[in-house]
């Protein structure tokens, strides 16, 4: 036993080395390269516009992909993947669906290796891609542009391209696009007197103050680790931030006075517990016990199925006076030792065609991956999927460009909140994750 | 006169080693036999040994040779950083918070899970139909999986959505959230830790106990010892030996305590339930850090060497039979 503790950390190496049987494979006999893929393992390694006609051959080429969606949308992406086989008879995916952390720990030394799966979604913090690019892990992506098997950049959030790319190149292609609303208990809402969601962040207060009776029923699920960040957007729709210039701006008087605010009621007027994770709040907005809640449409099917009666409503408006929410991305990138970077990329082109991310958010609400679609007639009739689409605009990721999102997240920002909320002093909790994060940032 | 000749040497018997006898020379006339017999006791050995170094004996200096290094799943190449990984841990507030947090549970759940599981047995010792099914009731939990036994206990003791809470308010008390509060968090835990795992040391001494010997019940019976005195002075010698090997199997868990804290406070709230195991992987497996996870585990897997040793002496320095 003792044996078996010592050797966890050094497991995954053998682990990682004996998943074989992931790689892509080929039945044919015409080798990669004669169909016109560039076949190598340096990660520097590309594939012409040009071979893309090329990818259509005889060939039959049968590409591994790797995933964590096991949630609620599994379905959703898994009717996807067979529609992609159903229609493209010589490229293949096989998809194997992981868990986040399995994936987390096998895949760098599964790519590294040549051992791993074509195509990947590394983890659902965007910021982990920066990792694989920088050690040469993932294949820059340029089969780019408008026409069939293309991936069109152009229409992508300029948000996700802006955090897909490193040094000029396309690294990542969103696997899903999800934006937050505010859920809200219709019933509990109509007790109270209102007819309305709220629309600003003060009367989200006041809501939140008169839906809590003391007695375990909250105005709003507030959670504070282990969850979809909800804390960045109030701070961001106060005017604030968490990094600013590089350097941490979470003693700034925007993101103090926010933290103070809601810490305040928190533990004054009892609006939300303290210390939720976020299946937590989830479980006590979908029991009926918490009034609001903010989060992705994931969360709808779960709330349809546990009979509340809610609807959405964008994230009311703080004291900048500019909407804002969060939104969440989940990249696919193509490994840069596959031998089918060409084919790989074909998937991810058919995966952002309009179809697709159609398909998607009717079956899921997510938003569409493009922003030329809020019109389409999919979106359109289904209101879930057209809400959440409308948010896009207003979308921000939560630290994209952040090597060091882990620490930051799990070690800095939530603690701070939880000190704030669990023993008060929102300045001091404010100014200590402050100095913190400075010193994992390198400033001042 | 013929000197004495030198006294035989004594034979030293193998004791607990004889099944590695074949290894030993032969001086008999059927040398070339007892060297076939050598050669198929490596050759018997040889499965079980290859299995033993490649997911043993391979793995655990790999690791010591990652906590070396500043080791990335990322990266081919790792940076050879001496002892630097060690020096750090033993700056890290986070890792000394951790240390602290692993030894209150270990010494709040060690001496009450022997203490309940030595009380229970001592209960359930004879049979009849409803020891027999209190003593499953009470080893249920050990068979059951952890992670899985977290969640309930989390429902359990949740205070918005669980059962004691709306019994509670039922009585008019205002339920408190175990789970989330940073003074009760690490308390909730060990009481979980203790349920799980009391079944474990009440099978252990229950063994131990069925095979007391009557007559030394007897004899101190006809010496006029009272219940007490014989359970301190007959039973509790007797089965010294099994609350040994309750105890060192106990310490050596709970300091590698991990699941029950990830599921039910992911080692919060502000990492006041973060033990060495939590922190591993929170470094390794979280922030990819994996030389760095490593030499928490070495530091660890020292640890539990002193600990199991300390016991060791400590149980065994007056035995008989050591």
């Amino acid at each position: 036993m003792i044996v078996a503790l010592a050797a966890v950390c050094a497991l995954v190496l053998p682990a990682c080395d004996s998943n074989g049987g992931t790689s892509s494979s080929t039945t044919s006999t015409t080798s990669a390269s004669d169909a016109g893929t560039e076949t190598t393992s340096a990660p520097e390694s590309t594939t012409s516009t040009s071979e893309v006609d090329d990818v259509s051959s005889d060939e039959l080429v049968t590409l591994t992909y790797w995933s964590g969606f096991t949630g609620g949308d599994r379905g959703a992406y898994e009717d996807l993947i067979q529609e992609f086989n159903d229609t493209h008879p010589n490229i293949q995916i096989d998809y194997q669906l992981q868990p986040w952390d399995t994936i987390a720990q096998q895949t760098p030394t599964a790519i590294a290796s040549g051992s791993g799966p074509d195509i990947v979604t590394p983890d659902y913090n965007v910021s982990t891609i920066l990792e694989y690019v920088a050690n040469g892990l993932a294949a820059p992506l340029d089969l780019i542009g408008d026409g069939e098997n293309q991936i069109p950049d152009g229409v992508l959030p300029e948000t996700l391209v802006d955090s897909f790319t490193v040094d000029g190149n396309l690294y990542a292609a969103p696997a899903n696009f999800a934006t937050l609303m505010l859920y809200y208990n219709v019933d509990l809402l109509g007790e109270a007197g209102y007819d309305v969601p709220p629309s600003t962040m003060e009367e989200l207060r006041e809501y939140a103050v008169e839906l809590s009776d003391g007695a375990g029923q909250y105005g709003i699920a507030l959670a504070d680790h282990s969850t979809i960040a909800v804390w960045p957007i109030l701070i961001w729709s106060d005017g604030g931030d968490l990094i600013k210039n590089g350097c941490s701006a979470l003693d700034d008087a925007e993101a103090v006075s926010t933290v103070e605010t809601w810490s305040s009621l928190i533990r004054d007027h009892q609006i939300s517990p303290v210390g939720l994770s976020g299946d937590e709040a989830d479980n006590l907005f979908a029991a009926g016990k918490a009034a609001m809640e903010i989060n992705g449409p994931w969360a709808a099917g779960t709330y349809r199925e546990a009979g509340v009666n809610f609807d959405v409503a964008p994230v009311p408006v703080g004291a900048s006076g500019s909407p804002v929410t969060l939104g969440s991305t989940v990249p696919m990138i193509v490994s840069a030792t596959s031998d089918h970077q060409a084919e790989a990329q074909v998937f991810l082109a058919w995966w952002l065609s309009k179809d697709a991310q159609a398909q998607l958010a009717t079956a899921a609400a997510y938003a569409p991956s493009r922003t030329d679609m809020a019109d389409d007639d999919a979106i359109t009739s289904d209101s879930l999927a057209a809400s959440f689409t409308a948010q896009v605009p207003y979308a921000r990721l939560y630290l994209p460009d952040q090597l060091k999102f882990a620490q930051i997240d799990g070690d800095i920002f939530s603690p701070a909140i939880q000190s704030a909320t669990q023993i008060g002093d929102a300045l001091a909790a404010m100014q200590k994750a402050n100095d913190q994060l400075n010193e994992v940032l390198g400033c001042e | 006169m013929p000197l004495p000749s030198a006294p035989a040497r004594k034979v030293r018997p193998l004791r607990g080693l004889t099944f590695l006898a074949f290894l030993k020379p032969q001086r008999s006339r059927r040398r070339q036999s007892s060297r076939n017999h050598r050669v198929a006791g490596l050759l018997f050995l040889l499965p079980g040994g290859l299995v033993i170094t490649l997911f043993v004996i391979y793995p655990v200096l790999q690791s010591l040779w990652m906590s070396l290094h500043d080791w990335s799943f990322f990266r081919t190449t790792q940076d050879f950083v001496g002892f630097g990984n060690y020096s750090e841990l033993l700056n890290d507030p986070r890792f000394w918070n951790a240390l602290w947090n692993t030894a209150v549970y270990t010494f709040a759940t060690v001496p009450v899970q022997v203490a309940i599981g030595l009380a229970l047995a001592v209960f359930l010792v004879r049979t009849s139909w409803w020891s027999v099914f209190l003593r499953s009731a009470y080893f249920i939990p050990v068979i059951s999986s952890f992670a899985i036994m977290a969640i309930v206990w989390r429902f359990i003791l949740s205070a918005d959505v669980g059962p004691t809470a709306s019994w509670l308010r039922q009585l008019g008390i205002t339920p408190v959230n175990m789970l989330n509060n940073p003074d009760l968090a690490l308390l909730a835990v060990i009481m979980v830790g203790v349920w799980k795992n009391v079944g474990f040391t009440m099978v252990i001494l229950l063994a131990a106990l069925q095979g007391v010997p009557e007559d030394l019940e007897e004899a101190a019976v006809l010496d006029g010892a009272g219940p007490w005195q014989r359970f301190v002075n007959v039973t509790l010698p007797s089965i010294r030996q099994a609350l040994l090997f309750a105890s060192v199997i106990a310490v050596i868990a709970s300091l590698q305590v991990f699941d029950q804290v990830y599921v039910m406070t992911s080692g919060g709230p502000l990492f006041r339930t973060e033990t060495l195991v939590t922190y591993m992987y929170n470094q390794g497996f979280r922030q990819y850090r994996a030389g760095y996870a490593a030499a928490i585990v070495w530091l660890l897997f020292i640890l539990i060497m002193a600990a199991s040793v300390i016991q060791l002496k400590l149980f065994r320095y007056r035995d008989v039979d050591a």
